[in-house]
């Protein structure tokens, strides 16, 4: 059994299916600090409500997005060892620093975060959120500022068969970073705006008490979707014309690559229509009264992770058969283990993944119709809860 | 500038097992609690997601700081990097996810969870078992070798002991005897395999340094300073012995064959080889080392402020 489709299968179903759940959290995490930000500085107590809504839902999230991010990590050492044997010394310090900057204090301070509400200082609690995001930020920097050298292996020299690092800075100026991290970003607040909006849509449908609470979350959500669609469009654009320059071929590599870039400009462009037109009925609030429209924001929601996924295809399978361009052919960097054991490990994890996902889904769906919490006195007998 | 970094290397992982095997040892021991399972998870609670992170912190520097080894060592034991990952999601996902949805008791969750910390624990004995004898090259069923699983097994005793030890810390007040029993309980396993493990070590091994040897007089130390403490019910001494006793393996692996790291049953790689170059540890050194340095004291501040024991007052989470 030949052991390279296997493991390159692994490797894009991990992927993806971490994908899925670091996009949602970069742009929840930031929605969630502006709500926090607005809390702190307004005495408007829906905005703490909101907070507490969207953090769950940002948590529950997060979950799947640490699980998934730990299998990531080692994946290279598992079937890419040709990987680290060649260009270690230079794509290892972008992971390496992504993990201690960015993952490692992520962590730390989204549990602070959880278990401050209400016993810490509101400033520090607030800064608390900012911190998550920030690292959060900082993690999708880094990771692409490492993806980044494989599609465009710039800064470095080869030295007796292995890749040296002349130039860190050279890895942070990379063409291929440029314009992909901002249309990253903007993706994920896009998707953060999108679920936002949906979720409070259903809401109205149902003809909820809580107008005050969602109305004001489908203001964030818009402008969120907004924001996002608009530099995910401008940011695509402006990548054309830099692949050119260090992937001339690209978009040359096979159907997959021409269907899935075609799926992701189509659903942008919807994105970006349905984010002006809900701005537009921002007036006077008519985004909460048409109905027909409210099913079509629930709807919605999975729009931006398709074209993500999508996004995400064309740039990996763009850059085959290289796995660094024109330095490392992505079949000479298989480890040295038999196929059958990449089966086995593949099968496991992509069921293992998919059984999680779904859970995690279901619980974000029940989590999301049940609705904000009434501020209600505690009985004694009941344990504290963190409150997200 | 290398010594150093395995140094560092060494004190991410070492401070992993010290901190995360109590988290899989409460687990694999969550369900015999029956209906405090959320109590005691909330002992855990504002560690939890500081303590797992330490082992992204440690991979990310494996691969920073010896890219060459990080390609050897996770391949050679394919099969069993591959199962403790199946191990540590299901466990991960699992305590986060189980308090999300009140109304239900999650006792799939806490399936989960005993499961994921059981596999997560057996996969690391064996896989470090593996790493101290000597990883057999391209052979799966090399990786089971009875020394290896006395480590599996032994692991499942030393997890689970370290978990008992952390809750007679943390545990809400009514627990605290019979997580003081159990703990007391799982001593005498834990010093089987300390037993058992050194003395077939001391057969079995080729190329072992004495850099060894210390290392196993800490474990044996910390293993008597547990008990002691459990006895005069010092609960905090016991858990420092008990999180040192934690990290002695990895020590071990680290120190046995200095400045080889990396032994299989055809080769060797020295710390050197092992090594990325200077370029990369200058930069891995500006950042690393101050994130480190502040991440520490951003969990020592979450210790202190969570030192006393679950109450009625606690917030709990998971």
């Amino acid at each position: 059994m030949d052991p390279l489709p296997i493991a390159r299968a692994q490797f894009a179903t991990t992927t993806s299916f971490h994908f899925l759940f670091v996009l949602l959290t970069l742009g929840l995490v930031t929605v969630v600090a502006v709500m926090q930000t607005r809390s702190a500085f307004g005495r408007k107590p829906e905005l703490l409500r909101m907070t507490r809504f969207w953090g769950k839902l940002y948590v529950i999230n997060y979950a799947l997005g640490i699980a998934t991010g730990i299998v990531m990590e080692f994946q290279f050492g598992l079937t890419w060892t040709g990987l680290s044997a060649f260009a270690g010394d230079v794509f290892g310090a972008p992971l390496a620093i992504e993990t201690l900057v960015a993952f490692f204090a992520e962590s730390t301070f989204l549990g602070l975060w959880i278990f401050g509400f209400s016993k810490l200082n509101k400033w520090v609690h607030l800064a608390l959120i900012w911190l998550v995001t920030l690292t959060a930020y900082a993690s999708a920097l880094f990771i692409m500022v490492a993806n980044s050298f494989l599609q465009n292996p710039v800064g470095t020299h080869t030295e007796n068969g292995v890749l040296k690092l002349d130039d860190f800075g050279a890895l942070l100026a990379n063409p291929a970073l440029a314009a992909a991290l901002p249309h990253l970003i903007g993706a994920a607040v896009m998707t953060g705006g999108f679920f936002v909006v949906g979720v409070s849509a259903y809401h109205f449908i149902k003809r909820t008490t809580e107008v005050e609470f969602f109305r004001r979350s489908m203001r964030i959500g818009v402008l969120a979707a907004l924001l996002g669609s608009l530099l995910v469009i401008n940011q695509g654009f402006a990548q054309f014309g830099l692949i050119s320059g260090y992937q001339p071929d690209k978009f040359k590599q096979g159907p997959e690559v021409g269907a899935s870039l075609g799926f992701m400009i189509m659903i942008g462009f919807a994105c970006l229509l349905a984010a002006l037109l809900g701005t537009a009925l921002l007036h006077r609030d008519r985004i909460t009264k048409v109905r027909p429209l409210l099913y079509l924001m629930v709807l919605a929601i999975p729009l931006p992770f398709l074209a993500a996924i999508a996004g995400w295809l064309v740039r990996e399978f763009g850059r085959q058969p290289w796995l660094v361009y024109g330095k490392l052919r992505t079949a000479d960097a298989i480890a040295n283990v038999s196929g059958g054991e990449i089966l086995f490990s593949f099968v496991a994890f992509t069921a293992l993944f998919a059984v999680l996902a779904i859970a995690d889904w279901v619980l974000m769906a029940r989590v999301a119709k049940r609705g904000p919490e009434v501020d209600a006195p505690r009985p004694v007998a009941l344990p504290v809860l963190s409150g997200v | 500038m290398v010594t150093l970094w395995w140094g560092v290397l060494g004190l991410l992982i070492a401070a992993y097992f010290a901190l995360a095997g109590y988290d899989y040892g409460i687990g694999m021991l969550l369900r015999g609690f029956g209906g405090d399972q959320r109590r005691v998870l909330g002992s855990l609670g504002p560690f939890f997601l500081a303590n797992e992170v330490w082992l992204v912190a440690a991979v990310g520097v494996l691969f920073g700081a010896f890219p060459h080894l990080e390609g050897r060592v996770f391949s050679g034991a394919y099969v069993l990097v591959v199962t403790l990952l199946l191990g540590l999601v299901t466990f991960t996902a699992s305590v986060q996810l189980r308090g999300r949805n009140p109304g239900t008791r999650g006792a799939l969750w806490s399936f989960g969870i005993g499961v994921g910390a059981l596999v997560t624990a057996v996969s690391w004995g064996l896989f470090l078992g593996n790493l101290v004898r000597g990883v057999p090259s391209g052979d799966v069923l090399g990786l089971f070798t009875p020394y290896a699983v006395l480590w599996g097994a032994g692991f499942v005793a030393l997890f689970a002991l370290q978990g008992a030890v952390f809750l007679t810390v943390r545990a809400p007040e009514d627990l605290v005897g019979r997580a003081r029993r159990l703990a007391t309980s799982l001593v005498a396993p834990v010093l089987a395999f300390l037993v058992v493990a050194t003395l077939w070590g001391l057969v079995e091994l080729e190329g072992a340094t004495w850099r060894g040897i210390p290392v196993v007089a800490v474990a044996f130390a910390a293993l008597a300073v547990v008990f002691a403490g459990l006895r005069a019910r010092r609960y905090r001494v016991a858990l420092a012995a008990a999180m040192v006793l934690a990290a002695a393996p990895v020590a071990l692996v680290g120190l046995l064959r200095f400045p080889v790291v990396y032994t299989s049953t055809v080769d060797t790689l020295t710390v050197d080889q092992a090594a990325t170059s200077a370029e990369t540890f200058k930069l891995l050194t500006a950042f690393g080392v101050p994130s480190i340095v502040l991440m520490i004291a951003v969990q020592w501040v979450t210790w202190r402020a969570n030192r006393g024991r679950v109450d009625q007052r606690s917030p709990l989470h998971f």
